[in-house]
């Protein structure tokens, strides 16, 4: 007995050291960072420190790896607590849940907007994300901007080129859908079931959102959002567009050559490169516009995140000055971390240099970064507010409701009973 | 004639449902040995890349400091949890107060409560109590649980009261009799007990996520959950990782899958 109650007292011992050991130290010169994907987000902020050490040489940056997912809950858990002891000092938000997070946890982040960081220099769609009440929250990193990929091989057996496809509407992307399916057996797209993905796309590239200016939800009869699902499930119904389980079961189809292209964010073109036995076979566009609604753009977004100053930061003017001389401020910056892991930026002044504008080879030859960069100039914003993720899971819902032979309007006004519902309308 | 179609029938369910349950099991190690490409393509060929997805797994992430954290946190959680769930259990069936099923409902109404609906309050209490980011945050919640509570409780009926009577003529107090005479007789139990705790503790994921905030406290969960972040997931090496931190609960549920049996056995049959 002797031996076991000895046996907890040494285990509780260890744990306290441990705990100990764990606490971090707090230097005057060093950041705190939460964010994730160690070949992407991760390998961009080590970089930037890198670069900021030549301005500081006593600067230290301790990154902490942090899901999406669990960085949200943590966001939430210490916001519902109202213990923001936790936090790092600068953490990483996906920028459909920036205006959220603001609104549910104000306290939580610093006003950026007088940090000395220029966000004129940012795409005015992507800096629009973490803007609330006129006030920015957030430095715009990675880019969102919509791109068409297509596989040229495929497309050149139905006798169609990247051309045929560039600057067109979804009416025609869906008559060349059926011939290239007719001839070859392959559809144009593929999707998971059940993720919005593709009609947030659309919406946005209208310029249209799931919500009014006053933030109240614009579901039912909202006519851009309606020609989306339209065109949606044309495509199902068509074989044009193949409904996959799951993102691996998405990223499959593209590897294993089961379809003739994609429609996603610019992020996609990472995926898409792991099939190094497809080099020169695919080929990068602009996404179909949206036929008859007024404002309808061949631009859009998804994903994408930018980085926030949180009220924990004990050092605002280290972080401030870190955040606007490298990511708002340093061309070489961005040119050092597009090659290694294609983080394209969406700092305007980085798409004029020559890094951007290098052929590439896996795309034909093509300088798809400075395409992609222009791009992102086209965006057109929309709002995303404190329910975009309710909304968007109503519009699911009301997607499949439709696949499955449901009324259209009947569907969509459900969806915003749904968030209205959320709301608390 | 009847028997044995019963009997084949039993037999084609029992198989089907091993497949079901075997599958994922046999597909994680087999996509262990592959390149990402290749798991995609929904191959079940064992491939030679597992000494690859190796080296790419220890160059990412800090696999055996995350193992040796989830071997330290889970070992610990998992000793606690026994002698503290055992010693309660115990005095709730041998102890004898008014109240004490009253606290015992109480106790089990909170087996109820999910985890997410306390992690508020829990995230305050321990921030009050200055044990974020520590160790001992990580393991209190779990180290009492209605469930083992009432395991224990359910085992001890079995144990004779006129052992514990004949002890206290002999002198003992009531911890040696705990001790040295009811801890040996339920070595099933304490086999089963343990064998939930440790897997429980070994897969605990969210409430470390939200208390722990360095790097050097990372758990094999929170490893492979790092592993699936990414724009690019590398399935291979994720496979591999999953493989890797799954071996440690499978190795305790062999060794210890006869007592298991022999103690849930023993809690239900009271």
């Amino acid at each position: 007995m002797k031996k076991l109650v000895s046996l907890i007292l040494v285990l509780l011992m260890a744990m306290s050291l441990v705990s100990v050991s764990a606490v971090a130290e707090d230097g005057s010169h060093k950041l705190t960072v939460w964010c994730w994907d160690p070949a992407f987000n991760i390998y961009a902020m080590k970089e930037a420190a890198k670069l900021y050490k030549e301005i500081d040489p006593a600067f230290e940056l301790d990154v902490i790896e942090t899901p999406w997912n669990d960085l949200q809950t943590k966001l939430t858990t210490a916001g519902m607590a109202g213990d923001y002891s936790t936090l790092p000092d600068i953490f990483l938000c996906q920028d459909n849940a920036f205006q959220k997070n603001v609104l549910a946890f104000p306290d939580m982040f610093n006003d950026l907007t007088a940090s000395g960081v220029d966000f004129s220099q940012f795409g005015a769609a992507k800096t629009a994300y973490s803007v609330v009440d006129g006030k920015n929250y957030g430095v715009p990193f990675d880019n969102g901007a919509v791109i068409q990929c297509v596989r040229t091989d495929i497309l050149e057996q139905a006798g169609y080129t990247v051309a045929d496809l560039t600057d067109i509407d979804w009416d025609r992307y869906i008559a060349i859908g059926e011939d290239v399916l007719a001839k070859t057996g392959k559809p144009m797209l593929s999707s998971t079931a059940g993720e919005p993905d593709m009609i947030m796309m659309m919406l946005q590239s209208a310029g249209a959102s799931l919500f009014d200016a006053q933030g109240k939800p614009a579901i039912a009869g909202n006519e851009a959002l309606k020609k989306a699902m339209d065109v949606y499930t044309t495509m199902v119904k068509k074989g044009i567009l193949v409904e996959v389980t799951g993102w691996d079961g998405y990223i499959g189809t593209l590897v294993n050559s089961t379809v003739a292209g994609t429609i996603n964010g610019c992020w996609i073109l990472a995926s898409i490169q792991t099939a190094k036995d497809q080099s020169g076979k695919w080929a990068v566009t602009n996404m179909p516009k949206l036929p008859g609604v007024e404002g309808a753009t061949n631009y859009s977004n998804n994903g994408g995140s930018s980085w926030a100053v949180s009220s924990n930061c004990k050092n605002t003017a280290l972080a401030y000055d870190f955040m606007s001389k490298i990511w708002g401020g340093s061309v070489a910056f961005y040119e050092d971390i597009l090659p290694s892991s294609g983080a394209l930026a969406t700092y305007l002044p980085a798409g004029k240099s020559t890094v951007y504008s290098q052929p590439q080879e896996f795309f034909g030859g093509d300088t798809v970064f400075t395409k992609i960069t222009e791009y992102a100039g086209k965006i057109p914003s929309n709002y995303t507010g404190a329910y975009y993720y309710e909304a968007r899971n109503a519009v699911a819902v009301a997607m499949t409701t439709i696949l499955g032979g449901g009324d259209v309007d009947a569907a969509l006004a459900e969806a915003q009973s749904t968030v209205e519902f959320a709301q608390g309308v | 004639m009847k028997r044995r179609l019963v009997s084949i029938l039993t037999y084609t369910f029992l198989t089907v449902t091993a497949v079901f349950s075997v599958f994922p099991l046999l597909w994680m190690a087999i996509s262990a040995t592959n390149t990402s490409q290749v798991v995609l393509s929904g191959s079940l060929v064992p491939g030679t890349h597992l000494y690859d997805n190796y080296l790419a797994l220890l160059q990412n992430q800090p696999v055996w400091r995350a193992m040796g954290n989830s071997f330290t946190y889970s070992i610990g959680q998992t000793l606690l949890a026994m002698v503290i769930c055992s010693l309660a259990g115990y005095g709730f069936e041998v102890f004898h107060t008014r109240n004490k099923d009253r606290l015992m409902s109480l106790l089990l109404m909170a087996m109820m409560v999910p985890l997410a609906a306390t992690m508020v309050p829990l995230f305050q209490m321990m921030g009050k109590m200055g044990l974020l980011n520590t160790a001992i945050g990580f393991v209190l919640p779990s180290v009492s649980t209605p469930f083992l509570i009432m395991m224990f409780r359910q085992s001890a009926r079995s144990f004779p009261h006129d052992i514990i009577e004949a002890a206290r003529i002999d002198g003992l107090n009531e911890l040696q009799i705990f001790f040295r005479m009811f801890f040996p007789t339920m070595r099933a139990t304490y086999a089963a007990a343990l064998t939930i705790v440790f897997m429980n503790a070994w897969n605990n994921y969210l409430w470390p996520k939200v208390i722990m905030q360095t790097n050097d406290s990372m758990t094999m969960p929170m490893l492979t959950a790092n592993l699936m972040s990414g724009y690019v997931v590398d399935y291979g090496m994720l496979m591999l990782a999953v493989l890797l931190s799954t071996l440690p609960t499978v190795i305790i549920f062999f060794l210890l899958q006869k007592s298991f049996t022999e103690g849930i056995a023993g809690a239900i049959k009271g």
